[in-house]
């Protein structure tokens, strides 16, 4: 089982280079990290996955935008928007994880979102950068949205991913530090081994033995 | 007055964290401060009560925090939470929990082995006895240096925020 940061943002994005990020990862007990429009290494001991976030583009887009990003093998998350986007872009295949669910409309993620979720094996991403770095009232609707998100995987199975969404070293987090941050969600240990592997899930699904159609 | 009996007395413990970027100067009533927000904001006022924490020392890039007995979790949730303070950005790397400051302070005095290798060596000609170092083709001041990592702060008045790199990152002048 790989315990991966779902998504960190090294330079030019953020002020970090990905082998710092790899470095810190290692010590911070992380055994591979998605980097964002980085190449994919092992440095330090840490496999760096190259990942693609889309964001802003109308659902037709990011067709085109996921063609391109499964030719290079990247992990590729979309940022969340409303309720008749997300179930698009879920349906569209290659795409492993939604993202910035906390930041979408309150419907954003209906029963209906998370079945098709569960269905075609996308993982909805919890990025805990504004469980970090926010406070007040945003904070607090980052937590209730992660709440509700929580209770739809444990009804419908469909797989979670943890981030910090690191521009910086200084922004990443310990695995210790995202399990106690994810207490704070409601979630328990195994919740949190099942979410720092999520990755793996998405991006390697096991093949089921036998598949039910009609 | 007389002291409190040790039975009477409240049961404490401390926290050992490492403050991050390496080589920051800590005022231990700021950071008492940044600490104090952040557990007033994730926890409340009451729960803020209970925790009591407080920075009682600062030194050699760690910190020892103090917390009432029982209440660890809270804070230690509470200090992944801190980003900053003052204008800096920060970060503290909880590395344990002790009944007393001394075992602490024990962990981060042991002689440290020299690291293997990777010793980032200065460009011999750079003026002032400055480290210089050039990545994505720009030329930067050495802040500070630890094994393989590198953090670097770009030359000029304009831009003053520091990159984290390590010695592979840097091209050869």
């Amino acid at each position: 089982m790989k315990i991966t940061d779902a998504c960190v943002c090294p330079y030019p994005l953020g002020d970090s280079s990905v082998r710092r990020m790899a470095l810190e990862a290692g010590k911070l007990g992380f055994d591979s990290i998605v980097a964002i429009d980085a190449p994919p290494l092992e440095y330090g001991g840490v496999r760096v996955c190259p990942g693609i976030l889309i964001r802003d583009p109308a659902a037709k887009d990011v067709i085109s935008s996921v063609k391109r990003g499964r030719e290079t093998g990247a992990v590729i998350m979309v940022q969340a928007r409303d309720n008749g986007f997300n179930r698009a872009v879920i349906g569209v295949k290659g795409v492993h994880v939604l993202c910035g669910i906390h930041a979408a409309e309150k419907t954003a993620f209906d029963h209906v979102t998370a079945k098709m979720a569960a269905d075609h094996g996308v993982a909805v991403d919890i990025d805990l950068s504004p469980v970090i770095g926010g406070r007040g009232i945003g904070r607090q609707r980052a937590i209730h949205r992660y709440r509700d998100i929580l209770m739809f995987s444990r009804r419908f199975g469909f797989p979670l991913t943890l981030s910090t969404h690191a521009r910086s070293v200084l922004e990443m987090r310990g695995v210790r530090d995202l399990a106690g941050l994810c207490s704070l969600l409601g979630m328990d240990e195994y919740d949190v081994e099942g979410a720092l592997s999520g990755i793996t899930r998405v991006t390697s699904p096991a093949d089921h033995a036998v598949k039910v159609i009609g | 007055m007389t002291p409190r009996p040790p039975t009477m007395r409240e049961k404490r413990r401390y926290i050992l964290a490492k403050v991050d970027p390496a080589g920051t100067i800590i005022d231990q009533k700021e950071l008492y401060f940044a600490v104090s927000d952040a557990v007033t904001s994730l926890w409340g006022d009451s729960a803020a009560a209970v925790v009591n924490a407080a920075v009682v020392a600062a030194e050699e890039g760690h910190v020892i925090v103090r917390c009432q007995r029982g209440t660890e979790r809270e804070l230690a949730i509470a200090l992944s939470t801190v980003t900053g303070y003052r204008d800096q950005r920060l970060t503290l790397r909880l590395a344990a929990a002790s009944g007393t400051m001394e075992s602490l302070r024990a962990r981060f005095r042991k002689p440290k082995q020299p690291a293997p290798a990777e010793v980032y060596s200065p460009d011999p000609g750079a003026e002032n006895g400055e480290r210089e170092a050039v990545f994505a083709g720009k030329k930067f001041m050495v802040a500070g240096c630890e094994g393989g990592k590198v953090d670097v702060i770009e030359k000029g008045f304009k831009n003053a925020n520091r990159l984290f790199l390590t010695t592979e990152d840097l091209e050869v002048p």
